[in-house]
């Protein structure tokens, strides 16, 4: 399965980067405007989303899907620890600083903006900084239940 | 080519996301989360032998949606970005040196907090996991402070 993987892989990133930029998320000031209150877009995006999403998956996990390539659905759910909080306040002053995300800095680029090259690099470095501070032990990997897991080694909350 | 809107309505442009994180769920039993992504690609890049090749895919796909976006809509115009940092009077190196740090902290925060916007903001929040929740509302509140404090310090530029 590992080329029709990659296809599905490829497909679905270039769904993501189309909506995001079409939905102007690439820009600074989509951003800003909402950050500031002065428009819901970027709220309210995030709510239909979550809107559609949520229950979509609810009712596929009530109904044990089998996925595709992936086995029966399982969706993850952990408990709250200090490191999503700090974090996630990290993450906040970033982006508002950066005005950009990681799948929107991609497309930035791509629209032909070269400071998301800047962003991009950015991500990478604070990545990497992370991961090595985990690597000398200094503290634990921090696995999300939104981004990509291992299906055969990391056991599933509830 | 301007065949797409301005901007598509986050009314629709959230239930198209929506929609693309059940997608990936339902083909691969895997969430949508876009800092994964990079991980994977820096995994890649070092040559790693446990990469998880199709999120490299994922990655290169935002890029190439997102191009593809820009090009039915206003069109692949090179340029700088961050015009509203421009606007304000910042030369082109002090921009970079502020994306660059905002995305490094950013990318750290990411990393500890397990997710950003994509990963925890809509995957795990579509999945009911309490940690992605916690972590969505954290940083949505630190973003939209930082934001009023940029605002205040540059006198209403930012």
């Amino acid at each position: 399965m590992g080329n029709r993987m990659n296809l599905v892989g490829g497909l679905f990133g270039a769904g993501f980067g189309f909506v995001l930029a079409a939905a102007r998320l690439h820009e600074y000031d989509t951003i800003h405007e909402t950050l500031k209150f002065e428009s819901p877009y970027v709220f309210g995006l995030m709510g239909f989303a979550i809107g559609i999403s949520l229950p979509l998956l609810w009712i596929l996990e009530r109904r044990q899907v089998e996925t595709v390539y992936g086995g029966r659905l399982t969706l993850s759910r952990s408990r709250i620890e200090r490191h999503h909080i700090v974090g996630g306040a990290l993450f906040g002053a970033g982006w508002s600083i950066a005005g950009t995300c990681p799948a929107p800095a991609l497309a930035m680029l791509s629209s032909g903006a070269t400071y998301g090259a800047v962003a991009v690099v950015g991500l990478f470095i604070g990545l990497w900084l992370r991961d090595r501070q985990v690597a000398a032990g200094a503290t634990t990997p921090s696995i999300g239940d939104g981004e990509h897991r291992d299906l055969r080694t990391t056991p599933l909350g509830s | 080519m301007n065949v797409l809107p301005d901007q598509l309505p986050f009314w629709i442009a959230g239930p198209l996301l929506g929609l693309l994180v059940v997608g990936l769920f339902v083909v691969a039993n895997q969430p949508l989360g876009a800092s994964g992504a990079y991980l994977q690609t820096m995994k890649a890049a070092k040559g790693d032998t446990d990469t998880v090749s199709w999120r490299v895919w994922y990655f290169g796909g935002i890029f190439v949606g997102g191009a593809l976006a820009t090009i039915l809509g206003p069109g692949i115009e090179i340029r700088r970005g961050y015009d509203a940092m421009s606007n304000a009077g910042w030369s082109p190196i002090f921009i970079a040196i502020v994306v660059l740090a905002g995305a490094i902290v950013m990318g750290y925060g990411a990393r500890m907090a397990g997710g950003c916007t994509s990963g925890h903001g809509i995957c795990g929040t579509a999945q009911r996991s309490p940690a992605s929740w916690a972590s969505t509302a954290t940083f949505m509140a630190t973003a939209v402070v930082v934001t009023g404090i940029l605002t205040l310090l540059t006198g209403g530029d930012l």
